[in-house]
This record gives structure tokens, sequence and C-alpha cells, in this order.
């Protein structure tokens, strides 16, 4: 098979605008960051609290919480699938096959993520810390958001790890999207399913893009830690 | 006449196995200095975290410039009128300035005052050369004349200074003695917990020794 051709012609698509493929990438970043951005400041917060305050079954939650890590997508999308399906509970809201219900699923697989890398980015925090803070005359929850500021580096990795799940996610977004043209297809359920009917070019192009936001946003992050000082 | 800034009584501090501190009595006079000598695990850091109410007390009562302490409730108000040194001192990942403005800004004072109070602290602490590095790449003595610095910028009536000049080479260890040295001419009064034979012989500096749970003059 010839992989020059398609390859070119991949670039041809992204670099002169192609409608179709740009919908597709502006799917998957629009899913995935407003799954972040609603989902993070709750998760982050459970996380934080789970790390500083300590409650009967607090192991087991911090235990049950990274299981979830590893929680199968497609399972996550066959329960929205079930709940939002017509028959479902929550039919009436007519969700299923739409942006938002992706949206959803990307919040369920990256509310984990973040939880469990916030709790343990501020359970790794100095100690001294919380206590400098105290003594320095800040109350309870001011010393709270002064660790959790302390470690932002490490609440950002949480936030970039989750939206690099999501963004690359499959099972969930093709169950509960249906890889509709032109409203829930997004860059991984159109590689996953258009490259079979032919559309090499078309993967080629977004497995390209895939792989610059997954990078982009590595890259990002580790800019502000190399000046503004890990540990 | 001198009054009583800091008083203990039959402070305790026990742990399953062991009675650390078995009553301890002590009374530190309004703007004096004192050193807190002892052997290392005698308990001179846990003494001092309780009085900055960091560690609970076991029993025991307190009073600050006359007033009765609850130590099991310890007062935010408190808080505020003593600070804590580590003998490590931590300091936050932004700037030299926010680390030294920062208690400052938990007392609300208004950012015009604060910058200039901030100033003041950065150049008595000799690390105005020192503002454009980031805190935690800063030597261990450079670390310790912030952290002086962070303390003293907030006039506390108290400041317990936790073995300052422990684990600094030598031109270190004499910068951060010069600082103690200008504490004596300020209304504050200092407890330091050191093992350090300069500050025990420093002339204006009192002798408290902790030994077998309890402190006596030495
Ligand atoms: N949870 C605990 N259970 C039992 N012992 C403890 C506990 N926490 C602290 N200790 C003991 O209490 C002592 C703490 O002493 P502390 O740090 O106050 O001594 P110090 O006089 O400051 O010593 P140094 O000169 O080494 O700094 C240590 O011996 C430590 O082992
Ligand atoms: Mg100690």
């Amino acid at each position: 098979m010839d992989l020059l051709e398609p390859t070119r012609y991949a670039f041809y698509l992204l670099f002169t605008g192609d409608p179709a493929l740009w919908r597709i990438i502006f799917t998957s970043l629009y899913c995935s960051l407003a799954a972040i951005a609603l989902i993070a400041p709750p998760a982050v917060a459970l996380g934080f609290l789970i790390a500083i305050v300590s409650f009967p079954g607090r192991r087991a939650l911090v235990v049950f919480s990274q299981a979830l890590l590893s929680f199968p997508t497609v399972v996550v999308g066959l329960v929205i699938y079930m709940l939002l399906s017509r028959q479902g509970p929550l039919g009436f809201l007519k969700l299923l096959f739409t942006p938002e219900a992706i949206i959803i699923g990307y919040m369920v697989i990256a509310f984990p993520v973040l939880v469990v890398f916030t709790l343990s980015a501020v359970q790794g925090a100095d100690p001294r810390v919380h206590e400098t803070a105290r003594s320095l005359g800040a109350r309870r929850l001011r010393a709270a958001w002064t660790t959790l500021f302390e470690v932002r580096f490490g609440v950002m990795a949480a936030v970039v790890n989750s939206f690099g799940r999501v963004v690359s996610e499959v099972g969930c977004a093709i169950m509960v999207g249906g890889n509709i043209a032109g409203l829930t297809r997004n860059i991984p359920t159109a590689i996953a399913l258009e490259t079979s009917k032919g559309e090499f070019a078309q993967g080629i192009a977004l497995g390209f893009v895939l792989i610059v936001l997954a990078l982009g946003v590595n890259v990002a992050l580790s800019v502000p830690q190399g000046e503004g000082g890990m540990k | 006449m001198s009054i009583v800034a800091l008083e203990l009584k039959s402070i305790t501090k026990s742990f399953p196995q062991r009675e650390l501190l078995r009553g301890v009595d002590l009374a530190l006079q309004s703007s004096n200095s004192y050193v807190l000598t002892g052997d290392n695990g005698c308990g001179k850091t846990t003494l001092m975290r309780i009085v900055a109410g960091l560690e609970p007390a076991s029993g025991g009562a307190m009073r600050f410039e006359g007033v009765a302490i609850d130590l099991r409730r310890y007062p935010e108000t408190l808080r505020r009128m003593l600070v804590y040194v580590h003998q490590q001192p931590y300091l936050f990942h932004t700037s030299i300035a926010h680390n030294i403005a920062y208690g400052l800004k938990m007392r609300g004072v208004p950012k015009h005052q604060r910058e200039l109070l901030v100033g003041e602290a950065i150049a008595w602490a000799g690390v105005g050369h020192l503002t454009d590095v980031l805190p935690h790449k800063l030597s261990g003595g450079e670390k310790q004349r912030v952290a002086l610095a962070r303390a003293k910028v907030l006039r506390p009536r108290l400041m317990l200074l936790d073995e300052p000049t422990a684990n600094l080479d030598s031109d270190a260890r004499r910068q951060t003695l010069a600082l103690i040295e200008t504490l004596r001419h300020e209304d504050v009064t200092v407890m330091i917990a050191s093992h350090d034979r300069e500050i025990i012989a420093m002339p204006h500096v009192e002798r408290l020794h902790l030994e077998a749970g309890r402190v006596s003059a030495a």
C-alpha cells in the first residue's frame, strides 16, 4: 500500500482547512475541554479533601478511586448509554448521540483521574507547608488553599493527564456519541470507524493532530515547571 | 519593671510509649531573649510547637501576656502574636518577597504598607541581591535568613526559633547569628532552641535547660 500519497493528502486536508476534518477536530476539543472545565473544580476539591480530612473509610475510598482509574471506558459508555437511551431513566433528556452525552462520559472518565492525582499531589506536599502557613497566621481554610497552591504543578498534571485520557478515548465516545458526521464524530471515533472505509488520508491527518495535542499539553505543562520550580 | 510574656504551668506531653514533657514550668519576661538547651530528642521542638499551637499538649496551662490560653482550642488571635520558625524553614515556591509578605497579607495589611515592610525586612536579612532567585534554590543559610525576615516582619510578641544555626556552614551561621543579635533591640521576646555555643554565650540571653521533661534555669 502506498503511504506517501495519503500522507501528502492528509497535510493537504489539514492546511487547506477541510471543513469536515476541522469539524471533527473541533468536536474533540470542545467535548474534552468542556468536560474537564466542568469536572475539574469539584474533582480537585474532592481529592484535596480526601487528602487532608481523615474519616472512617478513607483508605477504602482511596483504593476504590485508584481502581476506577482502570475502569474500562467502554463500560462507562455502556452505562451512560443505558441511562440516556429512550427507555432509560434519563431518556427524557434526549441527550443520547449528542456532544453533551460525550461530555458526560468524559466527565465520568476524567473524574477519578483528577481525584487520584490531586490526592497524591497534596499527600506528597511537605507537612511544613501547612504548619508554616498556620504559624504565619493563616486560618485553616487559607492554609489549605496555600497547600493546594504549593502543589499547583501536581494539580496541573492531573488536569493535563485527564485531558489526555479523554481526548484519545474511543469506546465511550462511540457508544454515547454514535460517530455522527458533523455532530459527534470526533478524532478517535473518526480514525477508528472511517479508516476502514478507506479514509486513510483523514485518518493520518487526525492521528497527527491527536499526537500534537497529547504531546503539546505535556510540553505546555513542563515549561512553567522548569521555571516556576518543582521541588 | 518587666512583665511576663509567656507563662507555662505543668505542661506535659506523652506518647503511648513515652512521657516526653513531665510538667514544664516556665516564665519568659517580655522583650527578653532565651536560649533553650537540652539533649537531642529531649523535647525542645515539641515544647515550642505546643506553645505555637502546632501540636496539642497532653496537659498543663499556658498564659500569654497575662491571658489564660485554652490549649485544647488554641485561639487564632494568639497565632497572630507569636511565630515559630522551623529548624529547616519551608519557603513557599513563589518568591522571596511573597514569602515575607505572606503573614502580613493574613493580617490584612494593605498592599502599599506591605511592600514597604517587605522591603525593610529584605534589607534587614541581607537578601536584597537574591530577590530574583527562586526560594527553593536558596542555600540553607539564605533560607534561614528569609524565614527570620518572614517572622520578624510580623512584629510578633514572641519568636520561637528552632535551632536557627544548625546545619549551616560558618559563613551562613555568622550571618544568621548577626541577625539574631539584632533582635535584642526589638520589642520582642525570643526563645531559641539551640546547641550553638555562641548563642548560649550571648550576654543578653538567659539560659534555660530542658532535661528529663522539665525546664530549669541553667
Ligand atoms: N508520635 C510519637 N510517638 C513517640 N515518640 C515520639 C512521637 N513523636 C515524637 N516522639 C519523640 O519525641 C521526641 C521529640 O523530641 P523533639 O523533636 O521535641 O526533641 P528536640 O529536643 O527538639 O531534639 P533535637 O535537638 O534533636 O531537635 C523524640 O525523641 C521523638 O522520638
Ligand atoms: Mg528539635
